[in-house]
């Protein structure tokens, strides 16, 4: 409740905005509050960010702003003013969407290549849009396109008007619908997550743009976003909300110095911890025994040509080797290379010498473990956690069924999943807690190389602290040899003894020649891994 | 039977709830409503010599064409025949040969259909699907009309003749199932676990095309039955005097103005039986994939 | 573009021609002699004479090339189907190709019409029940959707029979082509296979509802009917396909209404084969068929890729965040 003093001031107020889901589908309960009574005001041309992890409900306040839920969400209490326009009752029968959607409150949405009509031109939308509002013939359509194309940085507006989305990358498809949404001048525009799905370049691109044009043009915007950092670069005020509860609100600075909710306290510190250099434990890689060596590795497709061209890779035992790229450059295909998951075209994988390509399928897997960045998704929806760890024991005939169940709980016990929890089935569990799963399943068969692929990135922050130190404990305890793919500089740099950096199917860039780059030169000098601690 | 699932228990605000719950109660209503009267089908067909004392082929000419009675409560065909007994002895005969061969071409159809998704990229699947195509370009009834010229008509030779085409509906499906499910994570999972194959076609790909398979038999039975019927009703299918429902439609055309009753019976057992299977399909259908409504405001 | 075409037709003959070798070995496989098939078996009722049946026997064998090894047979066979010779019926004695092409247009004109009614009543009540999803007029078109896709085609047929040219005497019973006796069988196969295409448009127009580019496009206040549109155009290809297949279904199953209305199309004709033995009209018509399956399939891929520009402009790509 910090509609704050002037009311004048506010552009777009909301005052307890209460929104259930129904348990409309088979078998499900119906769930509680997903918003419950969330009440706050964004400044005339100012930009607030409302942050907040999965779940927090913070997608459902942009829907609910725009009378876009699904029909399986119930509003069931809000009021939503606009300037000094009296209150409209989103609970009430027929909110006027025909007079604010579009022309009033505009919105981006996370997707942007899936928000556009696939099969129209980008000159047929922004058309589309323009003559539905009676802000534009044809002619004029295309001219007023042009011109806002040019201001979000298109040099050849032209060439765009004319392209089909999916002639567009991701960062350009995002600026149209900044440009869509612009074309019908409205007062604000809540923009959900509109860089997540970015890469770092575009993401840094499209906030620039934003923030300028918002400048420009005195629009007010609600920035929703899970990013601490992208909140922090583009707002002006921030509004913490966790399940369905505002829990802060006020200046950027003022929440980043001095929080005051403990929620607050707590994504801080994730953050923090997530940024400072990490001692390394457990003992130092053996540079004189590698394990798995890739050599001029090539794979093409038909259909999006060639993804790795020629890479070399070493990864000692026990050394933690990480790979740095942006979506797109080959990383993943590169992991399923190595787990045989696909076949390359060309170059060699070896794991001590012999050629992957030779060994057994059970061999492999019980060498060469690999971790999804979707957990959810690589686990079986209708097993329980034990069941998932025990499957692949029992595949590979390790020990009797007591010992089997043995192993498997000790292993979800190690991997912070206990108790009750070890009987849940995947849909009962949040995301870390199924990729705890995943780590511990994969650790059942002892492997000697551990991949993870982008495995932390699909997690909130707080959680993917709680997993990197999961990682990092169990390979000091285990002394695994770890390949970590992200596209995260921090959780890379951080971590790795070595990484490379790959684009476009070539390592680039890396930032130690050998295992061992400065902070490690300084464990191993210390000579014992009391120095790690 | 609106409320009879306990779907509507939500404590519900009062003011959006009626919509939704209805639609709802709704789908579920077709899949209770569609095995009840399969169920009841079932019951009358398969209990048909407790319901009715006729033999369906005992001839009494004194007693032809005689209106729905007490004695035959759906009347007698030319021959004296009771349509009751006919009609119902009738569905045994259908009910069985179709359930016989969609068996068949849903074994063949599933193993092969998932066998080419699992060989996909191989000499194998490029086979099998150049094999599907082929016989894609055959439709049913003009294959059902080469059987019977060749053959002769005969409902067993209809038969085979559905088996010989109809997997191939099983099979793609299949395929495509098994085909998705190698992109998914959860797939690739368990190779990098190391389950061997049987244990990948068991364990990750039968479980995830029963569903679609099993809603797409429903249909095809149901389609299935009206093939047959319509084949009979032609002389291309089961062969007098044996009591299959489109032959007695097509025996009982010469009457229709004297005696519509003859029609009424194995008609009425035609379109509720497909109505049953149809049914249960779109129940299935509906609580196996529920998509999400769209909500207009 | 021109090279998918050109190896989707390239595909399609080869599927034909691997068509053409399947139902050949069929009709070679059959247990049965063809000559037997043809002239009745000895002892069977019309056949009395067997020495004079020998003769014909042995007449006909020679006729039909029966002594040559199978894959002369079937080389002989491809080279006069491509002279598009469907050989001659044996009863009438006249070309099969003339028999068939006499009796196309009728089958076409009832397939056709049928197809317009099903589209008319697939787009119109698919639509109507899509935007009202979970309405009472939804519910009442799937009802009466199932019910519908529950009747078999002659059982309506009959019905309407009864109705219009016996109650009210609207519809003439006579074997003729005429304008005046197409209504009914079209009408008839119209509304056997309006369901499925309702069916089709209503699942598709609300899944397409359900994507982000449709809330977007809401968001920016566009009305009703223009997010309809939309979702029509984008979900255009699958209903092509299926009023594609549902086209062939009407040309190749049209059998049973054919027979029932006494429409002389190639349905009925192919049915009167089969009861006189004429199995050359039977292997021509089944011919005939297939191919015209095959054709239409290769025209519904042909067409997916025209509706859709990602196929249509393929490789072409703006990569470049610089532009």
């Amino acid at each position: 409740m910090t509609q704050g003093a002037g009311s004048e001031a506010m552009m777009l107020q909301v005052g307890g905005l209460r929104v259930s889901y129904g348990g409309r589908r088979a078998g499900r309960d119906p769930q509680g509050p997903i918003l419950s009574g969330v009440s706050f005001a964004l400044g005339r041309g100012e930009v607030t960010a409302l942050l907040g992890e999965s779940g927090s409900g913070k997608s459902t306040i942009a829907r609910a702003l725009t009378g876009l839920l699904p029909p399986s969400a119930r509003i069931e209490g809000g009021l939503l003013r606009l300037g000094e326009e009296e209150a409209v009752d989103l609970a009430g029968d027929a909110p006027p969407w025909d007079r604010l959607r579009g022309r009033r409150i505009g919105m981006l949405f996370q997707d942007a290549q899936l928000a556009l009509n696939p099969l129209m031109t980008i000159r047929a939308q922004f058309e589309e849009s323009l003559r539905a509002h009676r802000l534009a013939g044809r002619k004029e359509a295309a001219a007023e396109a042009s011109r806002l194309l040019r201001m979000l940085g298109f040099s050849e507006p032209g060439q765009v008007l004319h392209s089909y989305p999916f002639e567009l990358s991701g960062g350009m498809c995002q600026r149209v619908c900044l440009a869509l949404a612009l074309c019908l001048r409205p007062d604000v525009l809540i923009a959900d997550e509109p860089t997540s799905a970015l890469d770092a370049d575009s993401q840094r691109h499209v906030l620039e743009l934003l923030r300028r044009l918002q400048g420009e043009l005195g629009l007010t915007v609600l920035f929703i976003t899970h990013d601490l950092a992208a909140a922090q670069a583009i707002s002006d005020r921030v509004i913490v909300l966790r399940e369905g509860r505002i829990v802060e609100d006020g200046a950027v600075r003022t929440v980043m110095a001095r929080p005051s909710h403990a929620y607050t306290r707590a994504l801080l510190a994730a953050r923090a911890s997530l940024e400072a250099p990490a001692p390394r434990q457990g003992a130092a890689p053996d540079p004189a025994a590698p394990l798995l060596e890739v050599r001029q590795l090539r794979k093409s497709y038909a259909r999006g040509g060639e993804v790795l061209r020629g890479i070399d890779l070493t990864v000692h035992r026990g050394e933690i080797v990480g790979i740095l790229g942006r979506s797109g450059c080959g990383k993943s295909t590169l992991a399923r290379c190595i787990v045989a998951l696909e076949a390359p075209d060309g170059g060699q994988a070896l794991l001590e010498g012999r050629a992957l390509a030779s060994l057994p399928r059970r061999e492999l897997s019980r060498r060469v473990q690999l971790i999804f960045q979707n957990a959810r998704a690589s686990l079986n929806p209708g097993r329980t956690a034990l069941q998932l760890v025990t499957g692949p024991l029992r595949d590979h005939r390790m020990g009797g069924r007591r010992e089997r169940a043995a192993v498997a709980r000790a292993l979800l016990d190690d991997v912070g999943l206990t108790g009750e929890l070890q009987v849940r089935r995947p849909p009962q569990l949040s995301t870390g807690q199924c990729q705890r799963i995943a780590i511990a399943r994969a650790l059942a068969l002892q492997p000697e190389l551990l991949i993870c692929d982008e495995a932390v990135s699909a997690l909130d922050m707080r959680v993917q602290a709680q997993i990197v130190e999961l990682l990092l404990r169990l390979q000091a305890e285990r002394g695994f040899a770890m390949l970590m793919i992200s596209h995260d500089e921090r959780i890379a740099r951080r971590l790795c003894d070595t990484v490379a950096v790959m684009e476009r199917g070539r390592f680039v860039e890396r930032a130690s020649g050998g295992p061992s780059p400065e902070r490690h030169a300084a464990g191993a000098a210390a000579g014992s891994s009391a120095a790690h601690l | 039977m609106t409320q009879s699932d306990g779907a509507t228990g939500p404590l519900a605000g009062p003011a959006a709830a009626p919509r939704r719950i209805r639609i709802r109660a709704g789908r579920h209503a077709g899949l209770i409503g569609g095995c009840i009267l399969l169920g009841l089908l079932a019951l009358l067909i398969f209990g048909a010599s407790f319901i009715t004392p006729y033999d369906p082929l005992e001839q009494r000419i004194a007693e032809r064409l005689q209106p729905p009675g007490l004695e035959h409560p759906l009347g007698t065909d030319r021959f004296g025949r009771d349509v009751l007994a006919r009609t119902l002895h009738g569905g045994q005969y259908t009910l069985i040969a179709s359930a016989a061969a969609l068996g068949g071409a849903l074994g063949i159809g599933l193993l092969i259909g998932l066998g080419a998704g699992m060989m996909h990229g191989t000499w194998i699947d490029a086979l099998l699907m150049r094999i599907i195509d082929v016989l894609m370009s055959f439709p049913f009834m003009v294959l059902a009309l080469v059987v019977a010229a060749l053959l002769g008509t005969s409902l067993l030779h209809l038969l085979l003749a559905v088996v010989a085409v109809w997997w191939v509906a099983f099979a793609r499906l299949a395929r495509s199932v098994a085909l998705q499910a190698r992109q998914e994570t959860s797939y690739a999972a368990a190779r990098v676990l190391g389950a061997s194959r049987i244990a990948l076609l068991v364990k990750e790909l039968l479980p995830r095309a029963l569903g679609p398979v099993l809603i797409l038999a429903t249909f095809e039975l149901g389609s299935l039955i009206l093939s047959i019927a319509a084949l009979s009703f032609l002389g291309l299918g089961a062969q007098p005097p044996a009591p299959e429902w489109g032959s007695m439609l097509a025996d009982g055309r010469a009457h229709m103005l004297q005696a519509p009753h003859i029609l009424a019976g194995p008609a009425l057992f035609i379109v509720l039986t497909v109505l049953a299977f149809n049914l249960i399909g779109e129940g299935l259908r509906d609580r196996l994939d529920p998509y999400e409504q769209p909500g207009w405001q | 573009m021109l090279k998918t075409t050109l190896l989707r037709l390239l595909e399609a003959l080869a599927t034909l021609l691997c068509a053409t070798l399947l139902l050949f070995l069929l009709i070679r496989i059959a247990p049965g002699d063809p000559v037997q098939i043809l002239l009745g078996r000895p002892g069977e009722a019309g056949v009395t004479d067997t020495a004079m049946q020998e003769r014909q026997a042995a007449e006909l064998r020679e006729r039909l090339g029966l002594e040559d090894p199978v894959a002369v047979q079937y080389g002989r066979w491809m080279e006069r189907l491509l002279r598009l010779d469907l050989g001659e019926s044996i009863h009438t004695g006249r070309s099969v190709g003339a028999e068939l092409a006499e009796r196309l247009p009728a089958t076409a004109a009832l397939a056709l019409a049928a197809l317009a009614i099903q589209l008319a009543l697939g787009l119109g009540l698919g639509i109507a029940s899509a935007l009202r999803a979970g309405g009472m007029s939804d519910q009442l078109i799937r009802i009466v959707c199932v019910v519908l896709a529950s009747t078999p085609a002659f059982v309506l047929g009959l019905g309407l029979l009864l109705v219009f040219a016996v109650r009210l005497g609207m519809y003439e019973i006579s074997s003729a082509a005429t304008l005046a006796r197409l209504w009914l069988p079209a009408a008839t196969l119209g509304l056997i296979g309006a369901p499925q295409l309702i069916r089709v448009v209503r699942a598709n127009l609300l899944s397409e509802f359900g994507q982000v580019y449709i809330v977007a496009a809401r968001a920016r206040g566009l009305g009703r009917g223009r997010l309809a549109l939309h979702a029509l155009r984008n979900s255009l290809a699958s209903i092509v396909t299926v009023a594609a297949l549902s086209l062939a279904a009407l040309i190749s199953g049209a059998v049973v209404i054919e027979s029932l209305f006494a429409w002389p199309g190639v349905g009925k004709y192919a049915l009167d084969s089969i009861m006189l033995k004429d199995y050359p009209v039977i292997q021509g018509y089944a011919l005939v068929m297939i191919a015209l399956m095959i054709g239409l399939h290769l025209a519904v891929e042909l067409v997916y890729a025209l509706l859709d520009p990602r196929i249509r402009r393929q490789g072409r790509r703006i990569r470049h965040d610089a532009v």
